[in-house]
């Protein structure tokens, strides 16, 4: 049997001594050429970074998270769940900027990013533009008059009537936004106004 | 040899339903063979391409059930290209030209078209059954012609399918008179639902035990669907999100108290948690429960919630659940045979959600475990060895750790002998995928222990070909083996050629294999289908002048009774 191929000196996998650092272990990496993000996988590319392209040569990385979240279909997860995982993970990381939407009496979901608007006005049009209903902005601003309030869930699972805060800290710690209908609110369970964090 | 007329025999293997055991029997001579296939009504195809629709037919006429897979398991990782094959457009025709009486159609990893589903519902007047899982390639278009043209419908399941919504009106494609639904599941269908027709359908659907809904079905229609199928047995919830107003949280809870037969809660894909305690009078009888998808439930309200659950038998959950909560599962849930534990931060946070600590308490409190899947960011020899002890009964043994090649996380060696000892000890392993730095030492385990075991799926992992020769030489009952990642190469590809007909397949991606290698095999092998699956470089193996030692980025082979296949696309090359 031919030995050719087998190529030992290119599948080093030191094996340390005990405590000696883990970062010294290689990662053995096959050449992987660039995914064709068409034809294949291009929904990994969502939540993966992108894939090391090389020549044809095994490349050896170093243990690093960089070059981690680079492999290919790791970890083991199918891409439906990656792809519903991922939605999740984009959508209630705080500070990240997308935040869920909800409006009573509309079954469906809105995303939006908290980092494209400016201060409450923005917000308060971006709100009217998602939902196409004008009331929204007013009651952003003008809240006694309106048939809805707009309030939000902080980084404590706290529900807040949104606009108490400055702008800087609200977008720090909103993780979810909601236009609840001031018959609803008062049973709701509000965090009183001036409430400390 | 035949005591007993034929129709004796026949009536006694109507008792026999395990493919297994069918297949057996169809083995033992020649008459039991011809009894054997004129009453067979269930095929299980677990390679679409180990076998032709024609040759089935001949042998199976009266064939009403038919299971068919597609893609290698690798496709679900994303490296398998969408093009590559497992198309059920033609076994649909050729079934329907044979006018066989197909009753039940069971697909996974197969490519369906709505032209295919369209065929489908047109040409068997007593179909009964589409379970779909992991599918794709068709719309919800194709789901308005099995609605409407199946009149004696019975199941729709659709498990984790990537369709294309439509948006259109599928649901109220079912006619009035269809009343035979026992199961419904469009979970994975991402647009908006026909909430009205759903009710009316869920209503005039007695029979109903199944209901799996999507996110789009908000939570004042669950309320209302529960209210008109108190029989279900398995629910969906799609989504929980709005904090409901009072009055359609009462209606939900009361709809709930009163779904005494339900045993198994999923989905809760968008929820609020607070929500959940309105099914806590009806978690004592849960046998089955999956939150692998609810991202937002965990902590207080998650514990709480299990620990009404103290029949279960099946938990999917994700790693948010933490080393805490796993131990609160192991002390309520004595009956637990089946747990996963899935990733919830995919992403590489590096969040030490569950431990080796978590598993060893799962495996201590609950002796039924048979069936696990696991993530996590860290494992030790001790607490695989001390798993081996607390469960000896594993059939299906799966770990990820995150970190490739990560060693003991405490002593810094190799996970060798912590694998060792689950092979050693669970002597019913048919299952076994494992993780983290793991040497040729470990191959020799499998080899040596793991008599039983079916599958195997290895990544990164092993030193040299003795690892892989291991494996082939030791487990006789290997039927599917996936590697990627892994040093193994032309020696150990090419050292029993005679193994690969005992086998359905072996995947091998980024190893050390050569186009040289691959082509020996072939030749040496006329019943193997050997492809090379080469998306990016279609032209780089031929111009390189070292054609031979070029190594194979994916090679994926299987045996066959029906030579090449002809749907192959350009950039699979079948040797």
């Amino acid at each position: 049997m031919e030995k050719e191929g087998l190529g030992l000196e290119i599948t080093e996998l030191r094996l340390g001594l005990p405590g000696r650092d883990v970062a010294e272990k290689m990662i053995k990496k096959r050449a992987f050429t660039e995914m064709n993000m068409t034809s294949s996988g291009s929904n990994s590319d969502q939540c993966e970074s992108g894939v090391v392209s090389s020549g044809g040569d095994v490349e050896k990385v170093n243990d690093s998270p960089a070059a981690k979240s680079q492999v290919v279909g790791w970890p083991p997860v199918c891409s439906y769940r990656r792809k519903n995982s991922c939605k999740e993970a984009a959508t209630t990381k705080v500070g990240l900027g997308y935040v869920k939407v909800s409006m009573d009496g509309v079954p469906y979901l809105r995303k939006m990013d908290l980092g494209s608007s400016q201060d409450y006005d923005d917000l308060a049009f971006a709100l009217d533009k998602l939902f196409g209903f004008r009331g929204i902005g007013v009651a952003l601003k003008d809240g006694d008059n309106c048939e809805y309030v707009t309030i939000y869930e902080d980084k404590d699972g706290d529900w807040m009537l949104a606009g108490d805060v400055p702008w800087g800290m609200f977008i720090e710690s909103c993780k979810r936004l909601r236009i609840m209908r001031r018959s609803d609110a008062s049973g709701f369970g509000l965090q009183p106004r001036g409430v400390d964090e | 040899m035949n005591y007993f007329p034929d129709e004796v025999i026949e009536h006694v293997f109507d008792f026999v339903t395990s493919h297994k055991d069918r297949n057996a029997i169809s083995l033992v001579c020649k008459s039991w063979y011809k009894i054997e296939r004129f009453s067979r009504q269930k095929v299980f195809i677990g390679n679409c391409y180990a076998i032709n629709p024609e040759r089935l037919l001949r042998r199976f006429p009266c064939l009403k059930s038919l299971t068919l897979k597609g893609k290698p398991h690798f496709a679900d990782f994303n490296l398998v290209p969408h093009e590559w094959g497992g198309f059920v457009l033609p076994w649909i025709e050729a079934l329907a030209r044979s006018r066989v009486g197909l009753e039940e159609l069971r697909l996974k990893r197969m490519v369906v078209t709505d032209e295919s589903l369209e065929l489908l519902s047109r040409s068997f007047v007593n179909f009964k059954s589409l379970v779909l899982v992991s599918c794709e390639g068709f719309t919800t278009d194709g789901l308005a012609s099995i609605a409407a043209n199946c009149r004696h419908l019975r199941d729709l399941d659709l498990q984790e399918n990537e369709i294309d919504d439509h948006r259109g009106q599928w649901l109220s494609c079912f006619p009035d008179t269809c009343t035979t639904l026992v199961t419904l599941n469009f979970a994975c269908l991402e647009g908006e639902t026909n909430l009205v027709a759903l009710e009316r359908l869920v209503a005039r659907s007695p029979n109903l035990k199944s209901l799996k809904l999507n996110r789009a079905v908000p939570l004042d229609a669950l309320a209302r669907l529960m209210a008109c199928a108190p029989q279900i047995v398995d629910l969906g919830v799609g989504s929980y999100e709005n904090d409901p107003d009072s009055e359609s949280y009462m209606k939900l809870k009361a709809a709930i108290k009163k779904c005494t037969s339900l045993r198994s809660l999923s989905g809760f894909l968008e929820a609020a948690p607070h929500c959940l305690s309105a099914f806590h009078p009806i978690c004592h009888n849960l046998t089955s429960l999956n939150l692998s998808y609810a991202a937002e439930i965990h902590g207080s309200h998650l514990i709480k919630l299990i620990q009404h659950c103290k029949k279960l038998q099946r938990l999917w959950i994700l790693d948010s659940i933490g080393d805490k909560g796993l131990e609160v599962v192991a002390s309520t849930c004595k009956e637990l045979q089946e747990l996963r534990v899935f990733p919830s931060d995919l992403l590489g946070g590096g969040n030490t959600a569950v431990t080796e600590e978590g598993l060893v308490a799962i495996s201590a409190g609950c002796p039924k475990l048979h069936s696990i899947l696991y993530f996590c960011q860290q494992m030790t020899n001790a607490a695989l060895v001390t798993v081996a002890k607390n469960c000896p009964n594993f059939i299906r043994f799966r770990l990820c750790i995150l970190e490739p090649n990560k060693p003991d996380h405490v002593t810094s060696q190799p996970l060798d002998e912590g694998f060792g000892a689950i092979v050693k000890a669970c002597k019913s392993l048919r299952r076994l995928s494992h993780s983290g730095l793991l040497t040729d030492q470990v191959f020799l385990y499998i080899g040596m222990y793991a008599n039983q075991l079916e599958m195997l799926s290895i990544a990164f992992a092993g030193d040299t070909d003795k690892g892989m020769l291991y494996v082939l030489n030791g487990c006789k009952k290997m039927k599917k083996l996936e590697i990627r990642d892994s040093p193994f190469g032309d020696t150990a590809l090419l050292a029993d050629v005679s193994k690969y007909e005992t086998m359905r397949s072996l995947w091998m991606s980024s190893c050390e294999v050569t186009l040289s290698g691959c082509k020996r095999l072939a030749q040496k092998a006329p019943w193997l289908n050997v492809e090379i699956i080469n998306e990016n470089d279609n032209n780089r193996m031929e111009e390189n002048g070292h054609e031979g030692r070029q190594k194979v980025d994916k090679m994926y082979l299987y045996r066959t009774v029906v030579g090449t296949r002809m749907d192959a696309p350009p950039f699979v090359w079948i040797l």
